[in-house]
């Protein structure tokens, strides 16, 4: 038998030219719990797509051995087959349906009439269960009756029913409570022990600690290292993840900071579905004239989430007081926000920041049409030449200004989002990672815009993934990390990408908490 | 440190891969043809259908006697498409005007017959009414959230039901000579073809006001001939209309009715903060809430339109029929979506016009008209405009970009 039970050598994949995978290699014992680790956008998922075969043999480059034997997968099904099951971070279980049916879907039992035969799907859900330390879980319950954490679990005991000798589970503790985590990582240590390996993707550095056996770090893409978690330390991973060099892709420039002109005091959101979980606690930061104020954090800390708040977009419960210019607002509504001179520039594009049928221009004046009809009539004169001021300012490319803005490239598109939370004018403008999907040149124009405009006293939050660019950019930076407020930095030398990783994945301690 | 492997790619796997992308290309170039002249190929499947009508009848189809009757029976199924058409547009359907156009039509003949209501006060009244109910409709669907087939559906089944309670199940007759007018009186001669000029002139006006300020804002400006040449067409198709109406008896006055719907309802669409809001918040309304747009008021002012239109053809129902009839607009909602889809607006939201509707309005009452006129069965009749509206919708989706 082989050393190794997987093993994935130089796996390269490109996306229409550009390489998210730039030979990374991945190897993992029976019975051995990898921890992968990376940022955000190094290439995690897309490492585990191409070893499930979401994408299928054929599509990427390197080899992967499994068992000792090349695995050329086409389908999932086939993976599946071999043993290799995926839980993705979205659960993937019917919520109507029982435990059970959950657990054999696709492969139900029958009877000699080709009817579902309950009894003996009950029976051995049942037994897989209580022999998973599950036997709490009622198998004949809907699966909604079940707070997320379980479901979680009955995905990975579906998992084993498949006789999975390899699970990868994929941030699986992104929506759970802690002590739903904690019965996630025990379950996790009794499938080692039956001699089921598992890779483990997440964030939470301390999970990673606490029950892999290798890392793997992964970078942009390429191969960082591996090591024995024994011999390493978190603060060895957190370098392995960051260590790459900032380029001057910033272009910095210097402006006056004024008084403070908005302030959040205790924002707090919880999860529409799961009330018990807070996506953001209990965050107050304050924000001044001219200033650009980072918000970094790794995905699914909450930042979206409490910008959301601030902007009156925040569809679950949430609580907490506005201030602009010291005086207390309500906003209720983006409607109400916009009113208020809050504007933002959300983080899904395609989903919430263009419609995609209408022009480019008309994309441009929908927040501010009515300044345009006075009479009732839209004065299409005054409409067009401050759509066309708009896309000189900000060179957006464009054939012409009422072609579907869906033609235009992503940074384009980007561009005439911005400019439509600019027409309104606002003193706060928030704009969540607003070059996600954008390319080099267009970012270098969205960062000398943001100069331009906090220099004619506008402020701006700036939500970002990418830690060079909130270094690189803001005057101020956050950090959250599961939902709390974990750092809030003046962004001068001595700060780091180190410092800032290390501040998002330590959890506030009483003592910390004090301090800041 | 691991060696890297990047392999080279395969070039008979290239080879195919762009052979397959050019042909991909070549099929999307098409749909994109067919999209952008999606109007204009309806206007040719007009005279293709009228084409072999008239052939089928001898010519009896293309007089101006059957053309005037063909306009006067579309009318009724066109006012309800105009509004029909943006409530569509908006990302929502509306079940409930077949039953809301007998309803507010009822009311009419029992507030003439019973109340002996003037005109000028009944017909405001009922239009009031139309688009209080319409509102209501649209408080459910937007601010209270229940999927707008449910709202309609509940619609259709309550408000028949209120008709047949207020009528007690009988024919409300006989009708004022005032309000059978509505539907059966003419625009005499003279009046029509200055309606014609007037309608020219505006049409040439525009899109000479168009192309000047095309050239303003630096846009491209199509060819001067090209735009005339569109122009002289319009200048004949527009003569032509009226010089057959007139050959007959006149402009009908519905016919006037849904003329000035089609032009008040363009420059609405195209021209207003409302009109393009609809056209946004179908397209996507997530996106356009957070631009700061208060999405729930727009869709309730497109049900409380839409219900005004049901309340101006169930008017003009009620006129037609000189009574006023419990039965009166069953079935009627569904040729007013199909004449919406025929017409090229989309089901998914966010695209479609009122022109292309009332063609849709158009091509539903050929079929009716040419199919009687030659005697084929109704159940022949209403298997063929069910096989029209499968095809029209078809199209749509095959000929879709947005995959």
């Amino acid at each position: 038998m082989a050393e190794f039970l997987l093993e994935m050598r130089g796996i390269t994949k490109s996306f229409s030219g550009v390489k998210a995978l730039d030979g990374i290699d991945l190897r993992v014992r029976s019975g051995e719990c990898v921890g992968l680790c990376g940022e955000n956008g190094a290439g995690k998922s897309t490492m585990m797509k191409v070893l499930s075969a979401v994408y299928p043999h054929g599509t990427w480059g390197g080899t992967i051995l499994w068992d000792g034997a090349e695995l050329k997968a086409a389908s999932v099904r086939e993976t599946e087959a071999a043993g290799i099951v995926i839980i993705h971070q979205e659960l993937m279980l019917i919520p109507q349906l029982s435990v059970a049916e959950n657990i054999f879907l696709g492969r139900e039992p029958r009877t000699a009439g080709g009817l579902i035969d309950f009894d003996r799907m009950f029976a051995e859900a049942a037994k897989l269960l209580g022999e998973l330390r599950m036997g709490h879980i009622n198998v004949v319950q809907p699966v909604s009756f079940y707070a997320g954490g379980v479901q979680q679990l009955i995905e990975i005991a579906k998992a084993l029913s498949k006789n999975a000798r390899l699970l990868i589970l994929d941030e699986p503790t992104s929506s759970l409570t802690k002590n739903e985590t904690a019965i996630l990582l025990r379950l996790v240590k009794d499938l080692k022990a039956r001699g089921t390996a598992c890779v483990y993707i997440s964030h939470k550095l301390e999970e990673i600690e606490e029950i892999a056996d290798t890392v793997t770090v992964i970078r942009d893409g390429a191969f960082v290292g591996e090591a024995p978690m024994a011999q390493i330390t978190t603060g060895d991973i957190i370098r392995m993840m960051v260590g790459r060099d900032m380029s001057n892709l910033f272009p910095r420039e210097e402006h006056p900071i004024g008084e403070v002109v908005f302030e959040a005091i205790g924002i707090t959101c919880l999860d529409a579905e799961n009330r018990e979980r807070r996506r953001v606690d209990n965050v107050s930061f304050t924000l001044r004239e001219g200033e650009i104020l980072g918000v970094a954090g790794l995905v699914g800390a909450g930042r979206t989430e409490m910008v959301s708040a601030l902007f009156g977009a925040y569809p679950g419960p949430h609580s907490g007081e506005i201030r602009l210019r010291g005086k207390p607002i309500r906003v209720r509504s983006p409607r109400e926000a916009v009113r208020q001179g809050i504007c933002m520039v959300p983080e899904d594009r395609k989903a919430h920041g263009i419609v995609p049928g209408l022009g480019v221009g008309y994309n441009i004046t929908l927040s501010v049409l009515d300044e345009y009809a006075p009479a009732g009539l839209i004065d299409e004169e005054k409409e067009f030449s401050t759509i066309g001021a708009a896309i000189r300012r900000l060179r957006i490319k464009t054939a012409t200004p009422v072609l579907p803005i869906s033609n235009l490239s992503g940074g384009n598109q980007q561009k005439a989002v911005i400019s439509k939370m600019l027409e309104a004018r606002p003193r706060v403008l928030i704009l969540d990672e607003p070059t996600r999907g954008v390319d080099v040149g267009a970012k270098y124009e969205i960062y000398k815009l943001m100069f331009t405009l906090v220099k004619t006293g506008m402020s701006i939050i700036m939500v970002s993934s990418e830690l060079p660019e909130v270094l690189g950019i803001s005057d101020r930076v956050l950090v959250i990390g599961e939902g709390q407020l974990r750092g809030d930095f003046i962004n001068d030398d001595t700060l780091t990408q180190e410092r800032i990783l290390t501040a998002a994945i330590t959890p506030r301690t009483p003592a910390a908490a004090a301090a800041a | 440190m691991p060696e890297t492997t990047s392999l080279a790619p395969n070039p008979s796997g290239v080879a195919a891969a762009r052979a397959g992308r050019e042909r991909t290309l070549k099929a999307e170039h098409l749909k994109g043809l067919f999209n952008r002249y999606k109007i204009l190929a309806l206007v040719i499947a007009i005279a293709l259908i009228w084409a072999l009508f008239t052939h089928l009848t001898d010519g009896d189809f293309l007089t101006a006697r059957n053309l005037s009757n063909l306009l006067r029976q579309m009318a009724i199924t066109g006012m309800l498409a105009s509004g029909m058409v943006f409530v569509i547009i908006s990302g929502e359907i509306d079940l409930s005007v077949g039953s809301l156009l007998g309803l507010l039509g009822g009311i009419s003949a029992i507030l003439d017959v019973q109340f002996h209501l003037p005109l000028w006060l009944n017909i405001p009244i009922v239009l009031i009414a139309g688009a209080l109910v319409g509102a209501f409709n649209g408080y459910w669907v937007s601010y209270l959230r229940v999927p707008s087939f449910i709202v309609t559906l509940a619609g259709l089944l309550a408000f028949r039901g209120i008709l047949l309670g207020i009528t007690g199940g009988v024919t409300i007759a006989p009708v004022s000579n005032g309000l059978i007018a509505v539907a059966q009186s003419y625009l005499p001669d003279v009046a029509g073809y200055a309606l014609g000029v007037l309608v020219f002139g505006v049409l040439a006006f525009s899109t000479l006001r168009s192309r000047n300020k095309r050239a303003e804002h630096g846009l491209a400006v199509p060819a001067l001939g090209l735009d005339l040449a569109r122009l002289a067409v319009a200048a004949v198709v527009i003569f032509g209309f009226f010089a057959l109406l007139d050959a007959y008896r006149g402009v009908p006055t519905p016919v006037l009715i849904v003329l000035v719907l089609l032009g008040a309802f363009t420059v609405m669409a195209r021209r207003t903060v409302f009109g393009r809001r609809i056209y946004a918040v179908g397209g996507n309304l997530e996106a356009t809430r957070l631009s700061g747009v208060n999405v729930q008021m727009v869709k309730l002012m497109v049900f409380a339109l839409m219900g005004a239109m049901a309340a101006l053809a169930g008017i003009a129902t009620t006129a037609r029929l000189a009574a006023g009839s419990p039965s009166a607009g069953s079935l009627q909602e569904l040729d007013a979506i199909a004449s919406c889809i025929i017409g090229g607006t989309s089901m998914r939201g966010g695209a479609g016009t009122v022109f292309g509707a009332l063609i849709g309005a158009l091509i539903m009452a050929t079929l009716d008209n040419g199919m009687s006129m030659l005697g084929v069965d109704t159940y022949w009749q209403m298997i063929v405009k069910g096989f029209i509206l499968l095809m029209a919708v078809w199209l749509d989706v095959a000929t879709s970009t947005k995959r």
